[in-house]
């Protein structure tokens, strides 16, 4: 970007740095110091509460606790049980069991909210956004109070004669269908802004064109979203990955019955120090650190490819 | 040219009716399918405040005023929600206090401080704040074990995983503004910097600010993994949901007092994501993280 130099102060940095002569270390460091003193708080911070916790997971994941050096000991005894085996494969499939459903609804909700007069665009964006802001353990309860197994709905399904009973508070139909209430909502306002790069026009130039709906969907508007809508899934599974408040407060109710998630077996490992204790949930987080990195790097090559229709 | 692309289909809406769509009785039937779901939890929680027993019949099998007395009443839960509010309103004015600086300079002097930012600023977004939570306690514990479990450990981590929002914000008010030439246009007019920033530059970004804070303010009031593993043995508000969930039985109303908690939440974070919006006027605050050039900015909505 545009560096600002002013008339009647000299900056320091690269520009000075890079003279002939070259100036002393006093000069130099005041050159470094106006280039970056007022970022240096927010920066120190970066460093040493996002920054350097990243590195100590990763280091302690090899080191197992500090005894003795760099192994992979840790990596396999962690791995090679079936508790955290289980948790792994449990947390990707409920993720992508999630973002799938997310995705499958949230699109066309996107479309068509995308679509609508300002005023009922404006009324829905205010909802999916108070929805999109609930989580944790009040959305855990509304779960329970709503299709939980003494739920409101439950009540009333059961009030009509059903036989019906609902899933148990800590299964994974359950976390899948308190995940979602914060899910669509997210999913769609992320991909709101993408739908208004489908322009009107194009729709109408392939009806000229004696387009079908479906014709046009297929070959002009799915092609166009799909960069957008994968990129939108793949945060929607590494933050399912992720959540953790919910499914405590779901999995909680339920006790030995839970299913069993990385995020709640690091919440364990860390109160209980029976297992492996903390080297164990080194291990985990540094499991979802990677596939934290992967998604990541798979959001940005979709975004790059999303980013070329603009 | 993103521009163009975003205002050309925002304009469109009026014509788009004409073509239908998928019938109209389809979609209404969406559209209540998706008011059903987003509305019910809300009204199961509220009619569970207000109800005596609620767990053999359809409705409760009577109403009272009790538990919203005995909650707002109670020492505890008030000493939890002045935590939280002390907790998020210091960490939505540490992350104003250093990333407007922090912004304002990469914008006018250094870009470098832009690249690191903004690698930094998605480790929250990707890595769960478990992840992050458990690291900070880890590092806390290598070089400063006196900070293990306090308060201010706490404000400290719930400002670096907050911190994204205020910078997205704050970021985004100061391109709109034009940042760059009203601050040269400040110097120009012999303004020292620190004029510039209080007089030309803030006033310009108040709404960049205000949202970023409001949003930093509810990421840090709803918070709850680093809570539970930082701040072990403190009271915030979802810590104490968290507690009453998990101690679930049927006849000390715990769970209408924790009904009366979360609408208290809720009515917290709709308050806040209401200004926010109406800061916005309609615009969706949260966009695909990264992809800014998707964005309207802010010079376009007039």
């Amino acid at each position: 970007m545009a560096t600002l130099t002013r008339p009647f102060e000299k900056i320091g940095g690269r520009e000075s740095a890079g003279g002939s002569a070259s100036p002393s270390l006093v000069t130099r460091m005041r050159g470094w110091l106006a280039a970056w003193l007022p970022a240096i708080p927010l920066l120190l911070l970066i460093a040493t509460c996002l920054v350097a916790p990243v590195l100590v997971l990763i280091w302690e994941s090899f080191t197992g606790m500090g005894e003795s050096g760099l192994s992979l000991d840790l990596w396999f005894k962690v791995l090679g049980q079936r508790v955290n085996q289980s948790a792994i494969s449990t947390s990707l499939v409920l993720a992508a069991l999630c973002s799938t459903i997310t995705l499958a609804i949230g699109a066309p909700l996107a479309w068509m909210i995308s679509r609508m007069l300002r005023g009922s665009r404006a009324f829905w964006l205010g909802l999916l956004n108070v929805a999109a802001n609930f989580g944790g353990i009040g959305l855990a309860f509304s779960y329970t109070a709503t299709v939980g197994t003494v739920g409101m709905l439950t009540l009333i399904i059961q009030g009509l004669g059903f036989g019906y009973s609902a899933p148990r508070e800590g299964s994974l139909p359950a976390l899948l269908m308190a995940y979602e209430y914060a899910n669509i909502p997210l999913f769609v306002l992320l991909t709101i802004p993408a739908m208004s790069i489908l322009r009107d026009d194009w729709w109408e130039a392939a009806q000229v064109a004696a387009a079908t709906r479906f014709t046009f969907w297929r070959r002009i508007g799915i092609p166009i979203l799909t960069p957008f809508l994968a990129a939108g899934w793949l945060l929607i599974f590494t933050w399912t990955l992720g959540i953790y408040g919910i499914a405590y407060g779901l999995a909680g109710q339920s006790g030995a019955t839970a299913v069993n998630l990385i995020t709640l077996q690091i919440g364990t490992a860390l109160q209980s120090d029976v297992l492996l204790g903390p080297g164990r949930a080194a291990i985990l987080a540094v499991v979802l650190m990677i596939f934290a990195t992967i998604s990541l790097i798979l959001y940005r090559v979709m975004l790059r490819r999303a980013l070329k229709w603009l | 040219m993103a521009v163009s692309a975003v205002t050309a289909a925002t304009a469109a809406p009026e014509r788009r009716r004409q073509t239908g769509g998928p019938g109209r009785a389809a979609r209404y039937l969406f559209f209540g399918a998706a008011l059903f779901y987003l509305c019910v939890p809300m009204i199961a929680v509220l009619i569970y405040s207000f109800a005596t027993r609620w767990t053999a019949n359809v409705l409760p099998d009577g109403y009272t005023l009790e538990w919203w007395q005995a909650t707002l009443s109670n020492p505890r839960i008030q000493s939890a929600f002045s935590t939280s509010i002390m907790l998020a309103t210091l960490t939505a004015a540490i992350d104003i206090a250093l990333v407007v600086p922090a912004a304002y300079w990469s914008r006018v002097r250094n870009a470098r401080i832009r690249h690191v930012v903004e690698v930094t600023a998605a480790l929250p977004f990707a890595l769960p704040y478990i992840v992050i939570a458990f690291g900070l306690m880890q590092f806390s514990g290598m070089v400063a074990p006196q900070f293990q479990g306090t308060f201010l450990l706490l404000v400290a981590g719930h400002a670096a995983i907050a911190f994204p929002f205020v910078y997205w914000a704050v970021d985004g008010a100061m391109a709109a503004a034009g940042i760059e030439r009203l601050s040269e246009t400040a110097e120009a007019c012999g303004a020292s910097p620190f004029q510039a920033v209080r007089r030309v530059v803030i006033p310009n970004i108040s709404a960049g600010i205000v949202s970023g804070g409001l949003l930093s303010f509810a990421a840090s009031f709803g918070e709850f993994a680093m809570a539970q593993i930082i701040g072990r043995g403190m009271d915030t508000v979802p810590l104490w949901s968290a507690e009453m969930i998990r101690s679930y039985s049927d006849t000390a109303g715990s769970y209408n007092r924790l009904a009366v908690v979360t609408l208290l939440t809720f009515a917290v974070l709709f308050a806040l994501s209401a200004v926010v919006v109406y800061w916005n006027r309609g615009q969706t605050v949260r966009l695909l993280p990264g992809a800014g050039a998707t964005n309207p900015t802010e010079g376009d909505r007039r």
